[in-house]
């Protein structure tokens, strides 16, 4: 004991002022004493292995016990360490190991019964390393926030410094820094002098304040750096292949608990680094867990949280909940429908949610209906819905809507919304854009499997008559909008930032982008003989260039390898990709949008915002539903059946005490607007009355629109697409004014009720006011008045035999309520 | 990293700036303290119209001509005297230039978002666009902390909403904005579905609205829901609106005279700021109305000497009007843009973004009459002196509308929010 704390100290000594790691190292000397011992059943220790490059290089270690209610603890300080190793490799230190000769090692853990390892190699434990540019001074200077986009990292820099953002360009930089104004940024002969240092210091006014201290491991390096010639080691250098971020996840109990994170580079020449002190930490919810810039997070209120680290080009994050201490909570008995509720059901444990409960009959015939055809049930349906006593009446009504051909046209909108089919002055005319939507329907109504599909319209070449698929290209004539456009709409990656940086919050870089954009540089058209017609083909030359140094970027897929494309047409090239079972973005993207449009949110919530900064809120769920995407062939009826099949699409909408802030985790049901076609279409239902859209015969459905660019004063209003970008979001579900005074007084309602004279027929067919006033309600709400509205509404109606009036008015009020304004 | 890098700079700066007064951090954070429990301030303005301008208005052609920079900096365009000594408008405005001692030019705006959404974002919100959080509009916030007033919606956009920034960001839905749906440009412009449908009267109308609450009422009790509340709202709204004959008048352009409309001028400019002030007068809140396109890479003279005149015409003629009518005190009249223009003129003979340096301009609501803030140095490059950031002018303008810039609101997953971090009420433009 006494020979480790006289180490612990002579540790403590050569790491003062380094690293930041003091307090923490003191932390470990002092936290033997616990109350009480807690019932831990696993232990994990984060790395799994560590290795040691140099002699300086040290790697910290994190161990993380869980208990069996699912809490996990922080008792890196708890456990005892051991180090074991045949020729005493390396010392460990609290949680820090560093080298001491080459060799084979294993750092164990034990805590109580409980053990774990990491495996720890030691290779040129005498060694130095060098400095590096790339490795050393690039990371500082993200760090210290230098190169942020409110500082010298903005377009034009900052009081006549400029960086690139968060060093995408580090060759740039390189001659920014050393090279204009000579001896004042650098100065070799007087490193401490430079300016560099001396703004970051605070030694003269800096606008950006005093970024860190003389005696920190941020000023030292970069003081080497200029000490040793400003060496540029770019050429050759390894780059970062991937950075993992250790403990993927924990449950936080109790405000102010706090677990310590890891940060470990990974390089494309298998080294690895502890980056912990160079990653940039956030939390995308400090008030549920901070993370300070020592990668300590903190609980704070009950949530969830995603905390993040960014070092070089790679953000990686990992899930953080928090529970209030002691909360008494007992997991639901509900035995699971599918693989949906278990793991629906897993998370909801994990947050100590409790789920609401069932939906009524009448409420799950009105929301499925709605969901699965777009229409409401008409009376007959409820009522031998209604009567049906069978255990599995709600499966069979799930698979006889899923037989309707309704079901097609309400994918075939929101695949027309995706595929941006609508007119464009002198690039697609009326004729092209119709044979389109054909071709889309056509598709849809022989379920054509969607990667067949997409992969038929990612590589069509030919006439926008005779191959009307080509007009997704013809829509867009802009090659790096088309490839942003696939991106984002069978992948769900935004890659906009990335054309002018590197995205911030994502691990897309300039380099992905252009490599990416390259696979569509080579379409081409020209006219075709009918003045309407144009020819997509394939040019099979034309380049991407990098905008930083013009740089010809070959195509490469996002995340993935460089392919072959000589000799081929680099769309179908990059089709193939997209629509594989092994693209990690395409089926659970796609299974994503089911999702939510079933339960009203997607896992991952925009459906086409798929980045590191913005999780799946359930990862488990996203992969099954993904996975069962492939297996089921693509086929959306068999996704759809085990949705609705299951109970956390059943459930009610009515919140209880636990699950009521919560809209992420499928706890309840969300109630959801109609949409704008889906609305007009109910209401056109309900009250027999037909509409003439543009484009359309008399009584055609709304959702049955071709033109994106057609629409009237009620589907603009209600948020219709426009069919302009790809973005999910030109889809608007949120009330306004305008819609509530149109449903008052607009056209819609007051005259459709009208014009469908269903009052005065249902009257003269000898129905009784009261029994016109169930029909109304039946078939809009899929329910019968409660006895208190019935009587409430008859005191309204009057003692005439033949309340006309009276009875469109009560028509018009069901219109206009909440109940059935909304799918819930 | 020491813990200085963890306070935002702003903060930094904040405090940095304390030490010269002999407070310590501590004080600072007392002071602070003390402040969130003061009452809010005074209001001075009751209503806001914000002009905006789409695209990234030059200031060097409009509210900050440098007629002594040389000609690749000044432009093509001459300059005029205003009624405020010593300083000058682009020749484009001038008839503003005889109202410049009613408003407050300050020429040292500036911020670091040089994409048109981004820019839109800081100016519409007084925040930079974050990837983790959606902020709310100062429209919206005014419609949550204030409410509507006089049956108005108190948040109208003129046509539209411009642009995504402009909407309600984490509030709630109920706090969107009332877009008009047409032009008052147009024709036999009318905003729709006001007035009771044929066949409706007011009998009718308050047995349709008995009915409603009766089959609203269980469901409403049963299910709660962010989305249905502002359905709800909107309902509310709604009646409050229809109900109100004088509300619904506040949309009727045709109630104006000839004079009043030939007054402001028979055209985009003209007939958004003549209904603006018209909603206004009838108690709306706050107005955005967007005039013209302002994105000139391109032929900046011409387009320029295109669009200018109307708004000339009909801004002169707002704030006369305004003060006439005794209002002017109690509105706040913005104008602005993204951000401005390159210094130089390209070689398209137009100018391309620049956010570090351009202009906005205030008038009424308790702004100075007849001031100018900052300063563009000569070429228009970067804030010479007293610059001012989206958070300073959105802090000022909740200031003048008695709303407290430090307010918490919160937002989804109970995040107490500022309503505006970091900023200052400036008194160079407010006194």
């Amino acid at each position: 004991m006494s020979h480790a704390t006289q180490q612990s100290q002579r540790f403590l000594q050569s790491v003062k002022g380094h690293y930041g790691l003091v307090t923490l190292a003191a932390i470990c000397l002092t936290s033997i004493a616990t109350a009480e011992e807690p019932e831990f059943v696993e232990l994990a220790v984060y790395p799994p292995t560590a290795a040691l490059h140099d002699a300086a290089d040290y790697q910290s270690v994190v161990a993380v016990a869980k208990r069996a209610d699912g809490v996990s603890v922080d008792v890196t300080d708890q456990v005892e360490w051991t180090l074991e190793s045949a020729d005493d490799v390396a010392a460990s230190e609290g949680h820090t190991i560093r080298p001491q000769g080459d060799g084979h090692g294993v750092l164990k853990a034990k805590l109580g019964e409980l053990f774990d390892q990491c495996d720890v190699t030691v290779t040129n434990s005498q060694a130095e390393r060098a400095i590096s540019y790339r490795h050393d001074v690039i990371p500082v200077l993200v760090r210290a926030g230098c190169n942020a986009g409110a500082c010298h990292g903005s377009a034009r820099g900052k009081d006549g410094f400029r960086l690139s953002l968060f060093g995408f360009d580090p060759a740039g930089d390189y001659q920014r820094l050393t090279r204009e104004m000579s001896t004042r940024r650098i100065n070799r002969a007087l490193p401490d002098d430079s300016l560099l240092l001396v703004k970051a210091v605070g030694g003269v006014p800096h606008t950006g304040g005093k970024l860190f201290e003389h005696d920190t491991v941020y000023y030292e390096k970069l003081r080497t750096w200029i000490e040793e010639g400003v060496p540029n080691d770019l050429e050759g250098a390894a780059t970062v292949a991937s950075v993992d971020f250790y403990p993927p996840r924990v449950v936080l109990e109790g405000e102010g608990t706090t677990q310590r994170f890891v940060v470990i580079a990974n390089y494309s020449d298998g080294s690895t680094r502890d980056v912990s002190n160079l990653a940039v930490f956030s939390s995308n919810n400090d008030t549920v867990a901070k993370l300070d810039a020592d990668g300590l997070a903190t609980a704070g209120m009950r949530g969830e949280a995603f905390v993040m680290a960014r070092f070089d080009t790679h953000t990686v994050g990992s899930q953080v909940i928090v529970l209030p201490k002691g909360l008494g909570f007992s997991p639901t008995d509900d035995q699971p429908a599918n693989y949906i509720d278990e793991l629906v059901g897993a998370k909801l444990d994990d947050l100590r949610l409790e789920p609401s409960g069932t939906a009524s009959d009448a409420e799950f015939l009105r929301r499925v209906t709605i969901d699965i055809v777009g229409l409401l049930p008409t009376p007959e349906e409820v009522a031998q819905f209604s009567a049906d006593s069978s255990p599995d009446k709600r499966a069979r009504k799930v698979d006889e809507l899923l037989e309707r051909e309704e079901f097609a046209k309400i994918w075939g909108l929101k695949w027309a919304e995706l595929l941006l089919v609508r007119t464009e002055n002198n690039r697609v005319d009326y004729k092209p854009m119709f044979l389109y939507s054909q071709w889309l329907k056509h598709q849809i109504d022989e379920e054509v499997p969607l990667d067949e599909m997409v992969r038929n319209l990612l590589s069509a070449s030919g006439g926008s008559f005779d191959t009307p698929q080509v007009n997704f290209y013809q829509i867009e004539p802009d090659t790096k909008k088309i490839a942003e456009n696939v991106a984002q709409a069978f992948l769900g990656i935004r890659l906009q930032c990335a054309q002018c940086h590197n995205h911030p919050f994502d691990r897309w870089t300039m380099d992905d982008y252009y490599s990416f954009h390259a696979f569509f540089t080579q379409i081409s058209r020209k006219r075709g003989s009918d003045y309407r017609e144009w020819i997509v083909f394939n040019r099979g030359v034309g380049e991407s260039n990098h905008p930083v140094g013009g740089r010809q970027m070959a195509p490469k897929f996002l995340g993935g390898e460089q392919p072959e494309t000589n000799g081929r047409d680099r769309r179908e090239v990059v089709a193939e990709w997209i629509t594989s079972p092994d693209n990690p973005w395409f089926a659970p993207s796609i299974a994503n949008r089911v999702w939510a449009h079933f339960m009203g949110v997607g896992i991952v919530e925009p459906v086409d915002d798929f980045r590191v900064s913005n999780p799946p809120s359930n990862p488990a769920l996203l992969d099954a539903i993904g996975s069962k995407l492939i297996d089921y062939k693509y086929d959306l009826r068999q996704l759809v059946r085990d949705i609705c099949n299951s109970h956390a699409y059943q459930r009610s909408t009515v919140a209880n005490a636990s699950n009521e802030t919560d809209t992420k985790n499928f706890a309840r049901a969300q109630p959801r607007r109609l949409g704008a076609e889906t609305l007009l279409d109910c209401v056109c239902q309900v009250t027999a009355a037909l509409e003439k859209l543009p484009g359309l015969p008399l009584g055609a459905r709304a959702v049955e629109i071709a033109d994106g660019r057609s629409s009237n004063y009620f589907l603009t209003t209600f948020g219709r697409a426009r069919r302009e970008t790809v973005c999910a979001c030109e889809v608007r579900g949120e009330p306004t004014l305008s819609q509530a005074l149109h449903l008052l007084n607009g056209g819609t309602v007051h005259s459709k009720i009208g014009q469908g004279k269903l009052v005065p027929s249902m009257l003269e067919a000898g129905k009784t006011p009261t029994e016109v006033v169930d029909e109304i309600y039946l078939r809009c709400l899929a329910r019968r008045p409660t006895t208190e509205e019935q009587s409430k509404i008859v005191a309204v109606l009057g003692d005439n035999e033949k309340p006309v009036a009276e009875l469109e008015d009560v028509f018009w009020a069901v219109l206009n309520s909440r109940e059935f304004l909304f799918n819930h | 990293m020491t813990a200085s890098t963890r306070v935002s700079r702003r903060n930094f700066l904040a405090v940095g700036s304390l030490t010269s007064l002999g407070l310590t951090l501590g004080d600072y954070l007392f002071l602070r303290q003390a402040q969130g429990s003061e009452t809010v301030p005074e209001p001075k303005a009751k209503s806001v119209i914000h002009i905006f301008m789409p695209g990234g208005m030059s200031a060097q052609e409009s509210w900050d001509p440098k007629p002594y920079a040389p000609i690749e900096y000044r432009g093509e365009m001459g300059s005029i005297d205003t009624k405020i000594r010593g300083e000058k408008f682009g020749d484009v405005l001038r008839r503003t230039a005889q109202v410049a001692d009613k408003m407050t030019i300050v020429r040292s705006l500036t911020h670091g978002e040089a994409a048109h959404e981004r820019g839109v974002h800081n100016m519409f919100t007084g925040y930079r666009p974050s990837p983790a959080l959606v902020y709310p509009s100062m429209g919206s916030v005014v419609s949550h902390e204030l409410g509507p007033r006089n049956n108005l919606p108190a948040y109208i956009c003129v046509p539209n909403q411009p642009n995504p920034s402009a909407s309600t960001g984490y509030l709630s839905s109920s706090y969107a904005p009332f877009s008009l749906g047409a032009a008052p440009e147009q024709n036999g412009f009318k905003v729709r579905d006001l007035n009771l449908p044929g066949g409706v009267d007011e009998v009718r109308y308050d047995r349709r609205r008995e009915l409603l609450e009766f089959v609203n009422c269980e469901f409403n009790n049963r299910v709660q829901a962010d989305n249905i509340g502002a359905m709800n709202t909107f309902y509310e709204r709604a009646f409050d609106l229809v109900s109100s004959n004088e509300a619904r008048e506040a949309f009727n352009l045709e109630a104006e005279d000839g004079k009043a409309r030939d007054r402001y001028g028979r055209n985009q400019a003209g007939a958004r700021m003549l209904l603006a002030r018209r909603l206004v007068e009838a108690g709306a809140r706050f107005i955005t109305l967007t005039y013209g396109g302002w994105d000139h890479h391109q032929q900046i003279t011409a387009n320029m000497r295109r669009l200018m005149p109307a708004f000339d015409q009909a801004y002169a003629a707002l704030l006369s009007d305004l003060d006439e009518r005794g209002l002017l005190e109690s509105t706040l009249v913005l104008v602005s843009s993204e951000f401005g223009r390159t210094p130089k003129i390209n070689q398209d003979g137009g100018r391309d973004h620049w956010p570090k340096v351009f202009s906005v301009a205030l008038a009424g609501g308790g702004v100075q009459r007849g001031a100018v803030v900052g300063s563009s140095g000569p070429t228009a490059s970067e804030p010479e002196d007293t610059p001012v950031s989206p958070e300073d002018l959105a802090t000022t303008i909740y200031h003048q509308l008695g709303i407290k810039a430090e307010k918490e609101l919160m937002a989804p997953g109970a995040r107490p929010i500022e309503i505006v971090k970091g900023g200052q009420v400036r008194r160079e433009i407010v006194g």
